[in-house]
């Protein structure tokens, strides 16, 4: 018999948008009970962020929402209300771990900081993510992980040489942030489920996106050099690059490949039928390839301009040289590997029928980790959570609801 | 609070931050390598001098001691398979032929040691159709999905200038390691935990791999706010939708990224920097005076047009050039506004707010004391994660390991 591996954690989630939530998906995939608290009035911003269910904006309707939060138990609550605070209060009593992600400073304004908390609970673990921290100069900084990527670096470091930075898709340092914080979070419980010692958790997505340019930010420390932007090109493989190929239905199709190897340059030169190339002396060597990489890369362009994106991959790939068509969310569901491991999930919906999210992305053999239902709808919790979890009577419950707590 | 546990990492390049991040929260990391060294020691990248050294390596295995083994050698390959019978966790993200080969396989090792917790990070999964592709950071982005959005203009897509897919896989692999952890706590038994990079990086899409699979097939919607042919506007506070020429703006010394937020969550951020401007007199009425939580509406509504934004854009780029990085900074902590100064390496290891909250460890790279990014979180309580120390030499803790374990 197997059970789930955070079975029986008990888990309040007052974090909104993405690094925060995310935290708590994982936790719910793996079996923990995630009460996620939110406002019907302030809505939160992932609910307005697309992709939408069949293109429809609507805050029922978030693709991005149902990924950060599936599994979730969902309450809606005015936490500005004393009435709503104490509710939290009886949440915390109940949980094993708070995640929260308001402004730094602003559970303390409602008592509900860690020091008070944990004067009553001293094995509470909570955690708290914020962008620069909840301490130091910037602390008050407002701001999404677009901000994060900003001052961690990232910005500067995506683009091609002579254009604008670009920066990275979204907010990069909320991809970067929630796995850090997690793996911090979960040391602390196996900490306490040793020692009962409970513990404080503060996550800066500034310092989470700079610890993934470590080595960048080693290198200046050690000589002075600056990391730039080199489009695709890569300090020691060549060819490096995304190519066009035909368009599907009209639309752009790219394929990545790169060469890492005498050995893998000579198998792509033949595969794009021209010996010539895998023969030349001068690109045996990884330097002689990056001297002559304007050349490859025109070589290449021209050869993946005709053909099929999927069929480049797989006619490289069956010669042992990396490529790989840039997915896009059309190819997403179709793709024999990830189909293979399961990672798309489908899901029982109240509004859609059924909707999708990713998969846990650990496979754990033993325990296996899913989303156990779609991410709430505004407040389609309430009842279970006050009256199951908290114990409320029908009579404080009615209190709530007639002074417009739960909402 | 992981001083308890021993992990065995047979981890090249791929792999190497999980143990890093294991070993930061106090676990007993032996790094294992090769005789001839582990391929991390030449990954980008590198720096010039004397003591030429891989920062990736010099970072990543920073905290860890180091055995090397030759593995052609059936004597030191016993005691390397004596030092996985005695490990609580083994990492690894070698070749599944190789660790086959070496009888160093989850089967192998797991077979009479049920208790252990094996963990497998890779490009694309243990099995499944792809699970022997050849494989670089360049083409897990392309796989995952992230790739394809970072768009500049009709340009192919764009990676991330410096390997990031690989540091999802490892900090999502740690996270899975410690789930695992803490269900051998409860159940006596380990598990295998196969993490895949492909899967790692979907989440950096911001969902938009679910968008065919929610029926939305524009999911970027329309680009420029007011445009006919649009209709919705980007309200998410992150810019995510919002193209790159939109969010890029040169200041007196450097380039500031700032996203014109709008619509109910996020339009006050935006009128705070026009009140900022408005207070030094650079914008003019009725502009100065928008309410831009509801601009979305009026847009829709008719009773402002592209052209009208178009006005507000270059108030906004002509008060910036005015600004300094610093001023921009100050004014984003002082007036809540949602726009930051876009930092480098030489940026990054300026900040005063980063040396404040101790952010930085310390570690001797080739004889040179350099700064490195040495706490992913801050913890109150239980001594939290920091680096340990530097990155051991080859073979540099070989013997005292075996006596240690194996006594």
């Amino acid at each position: 018999m197997t059970t789930d591996a955070l079975s029986g954690l008990k888990v309040l989630d007052l974090s909104w948008v993405v690094a925060g939530p995310l935290i708590g998906r994982t936790l719910a995939d793996f079996g923990a009970t995630v009460v996620r608290v939110e406002s019907s009035v302030r809505v939160e911003t992932a609910r307005l962020m697309q992709p939408f269910h069949g293109g429809v904006q609507d805050k029922e309707g978030s693709a991005l929402f149902g990924n950060c939060n599936a599994g979730k138990l969902g309450l809606t609550l005015d936490l500005k209300s004393e009435q709503g605070q104490e509710v939290v209060r009886d949440l915390v009593a109940w949980a094993d771990v708070v995640v929260e992600s308001f402004s730094p400073g602003q559970l303390r304004k409602w008592g509900l900081d860690y020091e008070t908390l944990s004067a009553d609970k001293p094995d509470l673990v909570m955690l708290s993510t914020s962008i620069a921290g909840q301490r130091g100069p910037w602390s008050t900084l407002a701001g999404f992980g677009n901000v994060g990527s900003s001052l961690s670096g990232f910005q500067h470091l995506v683009g091609y040489e002579d254009r604008l930075p670009m920066g990275t898709f979204g907010p990069y340092t909320d991809y970067v942030g929630p796995r850090l914080a997690l793996v911090t979070l979960l040391a602390a419980l196996e900490n306490r489920r040793r020692t009962g010692e409970g513990a404080y958790i503060d996550v800066s997505q500034v310092e989470a996106g700079v610890f993934f340019l470590s080595p960048q930010v080693a290198q200046f420390g050690y000589d002075g050099t600056i990391a730039e932007r080199h489009g695709n090109r890569d300090p020691r493989f060549a060819p490096h690059g995304v190519f066009a190929c035909l368009p599907v239905d009209g639309k752009e199709r790219f394929v990545a490949v790169a060469v890492r190897s005498h050995q893998e340059w000579r198998a792509l030169a033949r595969a794009m039928g021209r010996p010539d190339l895998a023969d030349r002396a001068d690109l045996a060597t990884d330097e002689g390839r990056r001297a002559a990489q304007d050349e490859l890369e025109a070589a290449v362009a021209d050869w993946t301009a005709g053909r099929d994106a999927t069929d480049v991959e797989r006619t490289l790939q069956s010669v042992g040289v990396p490529a790989h068509l840039a997915v896009t969310s059309d190819d997403y569901p179709d793709d024999d590997q990830l189909a293979h491991r399961h990672h798309l999930v489908e899901l029982p919906h109240p509004r859609h029928g059924t909707t999708w999210v990713e998969g846990p992305r650990s496979a754990l053999s033993e325990t296996p980790g899913r989303p156990r239902s779609a991410a709430p709808t505004l407040g389609q919790h309430n009842e279970e959570v006050l009256t199951e979890i908290l114990g409320y009577d029908a009579e404080r419950v009615a209190v709530l609801t007639e002074g417009g707590i739960l909402r | 609070m992981l001083e308890h546990l021993r992990v065995l990492d047979l981890t090249d390049e791929r792999g190497l931050l999980c143990g890093r991040l294991l070993a930061d929260l106090g676990a007993d990391v032996v790094q294992v390598e090769p005789a001839a060294g582990s391929t991390a020691r030449q990954a980008p990248p590198v720096a010039d001098g004397a003591a030429a050294s891989s920062m990736y390596w010099e970072t990543f295995a920073a905290g860890k001691r180091g055995a090397a083994f030759d593995l052609d050698d059936p004597e030191a390959l016993a005691r390397l398979r004596r030092l996985a019978g005695v490990a609580d966790i083994v990492v690894t993200s070698w070749p599944r032929e190789r660790l086959e080969a070496l009888g160093l396989d989850p089967e192998s090792l797991r077979g009479d040691r049920p208790e252990l917790v094996y963990t497998v990070v890779s490009a694309f999964g243990w099995d499944g159709p792809k699970a022997g592709y050849a494989d670089t950071d360049l083409v897990v982005w392309a796989a995952g999905g992230p790739l394809a959005p970072h768009r500049d203009g009709d340009l192919p897509p764009l990676r991330i200038s410096v390997p990031q897919a690989y540091l999802h896989a490892a900090a999502d692999a740690a996270a899975g390691t410690l789930i695992a952890v803490l269900a051998r706590g409860a159940t006596g038994r380990g598990q295998v935990v196969d993490v895949t990079a492909q899967e790692a990086v979907g989440v950096a899409t911001l969902a938009r791999v679910l968008a065919t699979a929610v029926g939305d097939d524009h999911p970027e919607w329309q680009t420029t706010p007011g445009r006919r042919t649009g209709g919705r506007t980007d309200q998410s506070g992150s810019g995510a939708a919002t193209p790159n020429s939109l969010k890029k703006w040169h200041c007196r010394d450097g380039m500031v990224e700032l996203h014109l937020s709008m619509g109910p969550a996020a339009g006050a951020f935006t009128n705070n920097l026009f009140a900022w401007m408005r207070d030094e007199g650079a914008v003019d009425e009725p502009v100065a005076s928008w309410d831009w939580r509801v601009v979305p509406d009026r847009l829709v509504a008719g009773e402002l047009s592209h052209d009208d934004l178009d006005v507000a854009r270059a108030a906004v780029r002509a008060f910036l050039l005015t600004k300094t990085k610093a001023e921009v900074l100050d004014a984003a902590i002082r007036r809540r506004l949602l726009c930051m100064a876009i930092f480098d390496m030489a940026d990054i290891a300026g900040s005063p707010h980063l040396a404040e909250r101790s952010f930085w460890g310390q570690v001797d790279i080739g004889s040179v004391d350099v700064r490195i990014p040495g706490r992913m979180a801050q913890v109150l309580g239980p001594e939290g994660p920091r680096v340990r120390g530097r990155a051991p030499l080859l073979g540099e803790h070989t013997d005292v390991v075996l006596k240690e374990w194996l006594r």
